[in-house]
């Protein structure tokens, strides 16, 4: 994987979709100086209209907003933002995969109580999870415009959080829910958005229909929210990603989040700071399309100065083979 | 033409065609002429449920209006040219 011919300036590699390389390695992403000066409008614009929006509900429903709080450093600088410099009445919302690393849950618990926040643990039953990351694990289900940016059984843990999260802010009239997605992990276009839900459903019908044919009925109580709630709440909430707005480097939100007890894990891979599965979720993809997922995020990480290359390179060539080998056997998949 | 916000006045709908082909294009990493404009650029695989959003942000900025809840439906976001007449008609009227 090291020998892989990658992008002189960002990590994309040979084996990234649509990828080409000009006479000094510089890849056509890199060379796209259109795409990223329109990110920093955007991103302006989308500052302005984020405070009004804020500014006009802030204070009306018993939450403001609900944020997705995986334990991991991107998220738990998110509730800081939220909490300390946006002043929104925050609900932290995890779900508990059954791979989140004991740190991670240690970190949480620290974190909520430092910033005063109230906190609910969402686990899905665990025969269910590792049901569902063995089928994304060993078939195609989703859009390959989906896996150019997450692996699949990333895609499946979020599509769950996103489903929760919109649940609980329908039934407590939630406005906005939050998440600590960074630029390259979302595109730039959805910094924020109004969630459509019934929209989005229609266009991910497909994937559902392959999920139930594979899993059964269960897949609707975690993929899917009831007509009837729908009607009942008659509004959708924004969906926001706070992280995006500022201009911050992975070292400067760690050096944020130390003094409130956040602790690095030992037992997850470079390129995760929550979640033991991710090692494997790396590996899987690795072995499937030839490139890592975390590719595209980190690479728009570095162009931004966010990261430095050498660094980056460190997170995808971290492979902890203890950790893949325990994903293989608790999701009973035989491997060579 | 492309990202920069377009006179609402001038725009003819082939430029409104060109400036989605090249957003689409560019961002989803996709050969204009593997586009197909009357099928489904979910069901040809270009773009998945996000690329939906994205879309939406894009005509936000760049053809001055606010695209709500109840437009995003599959009559105006089937097709490129659904989408080149939803646009064209909100804009006339915006």
């Amino acid at each position: 994987m090291k020998n892989i011919k990658r992008c002189t300036r960002c990590i994309l590699s040979e084996n990234f979709p649509k990828i080409e390389f000009d006479e000094k390695g510089v890849c056509n992403i890199c060379n796209n100086e259109l795409l990223c000066s329109t990110d920093s409008v955007i991103i302006d614009k989308a500052r302005g209209e984020i405070k009004n929006l804020f500014d006009v509900a802030r204070g009306k429903s018993e939450y403001d907003a609900i944020l997705c709080y995986s334990g991991g450093k991107d998220s738990t600088y998110t509730l800081k933002l939220a909490v300390e410099k946006y002043n929104l009445k925050v609900l932290s919302f995890t779900l508990d995969n059954g791979f989140i690393s004991p740190t991670a849950f240690r970190n949480i618990e620290k974190v909520v109580s430092k910033l005063g926040v109230d906190q609910i643990t969402y686990r899905p039953s665990y025969k269910f999870m590792k049901s569902l990351f063995r089928l994304s694990s060993l078939e195609t289900i989703y859009n390959p415009r989906t896996l150019i940016r997450i692996s699949a059984n990333c895609n499946s843990c979020i599509s769950i959080v996103n489903n929760t999260a919109l649940k609980l802010a329908l039934e407590k009239d939630i406005p906005f829910i939050l998440a600590g997605f960074t630029l390259g992990q979302i595109p730039c276009n959805t910094i924020y958005y109004k969630n459509n839900y019934e929209f989005l459903k229609d266009t991910r019908k497909p994937i559902l229909d392959k999920l139930k044919s594979q899993l059964g009925d269960e897949v609707s109580r975690y993929f899917e929210i009831s007509d009837s709630l729908i009607t009942k709440s008659g509004f959708y909430p924004h969906n926001i990603n706070l992280l995006t707005l500022e201009d911050i480097t992975e070292n400067e939100i760690i050096e944020e989040i130390l003094p409130m007890g956040w602790e690095i894990p030992k037992d997850v891979d470079g390129c995760s700071t929550n979640c033991i599965i991710n090692a494997f979720n790396n590996h899987i993809h690795n072995e499937k399309y030839g490139y890592s997922p975390y590719e595209l995020e980190l690479s728009h990480l570095i162009r931004n100065g966010q990261i430095a290359r050498e660094r980056a390179l460190e997170k995808i060539y971290d492979r902890p083979v203890d950790q893949i080998e325990y994903t293989y056997r608790e999701l009973e998949i035989k491997h060579n | 033409m492309n990202n920069q916000i377009i006179n609402t006045e001038i725009i003819t709908k082939k430029q409104i065609k060109d400036s989605l082909l090249d957003f689409v294009s560019r961002q989803f990493l996709v050969d204009k002429e593997d586009i197909e404009l009357d099928k489904s650029l979910i069901d040809t695989g270009i773009i998945d449920s996000m690329g939906l959003i994205e879309i939406s942000t894009f005509i936000t900025q760049n053809f001055n209006f606010k695209v709500s809840v109840d437009q995003m439906t599959r009559q105006n976001f089937g097709s490129i040219l659904l989408l080149v007449d939803f646009i064209d008609k909100n804009k006339r009227f915006n």
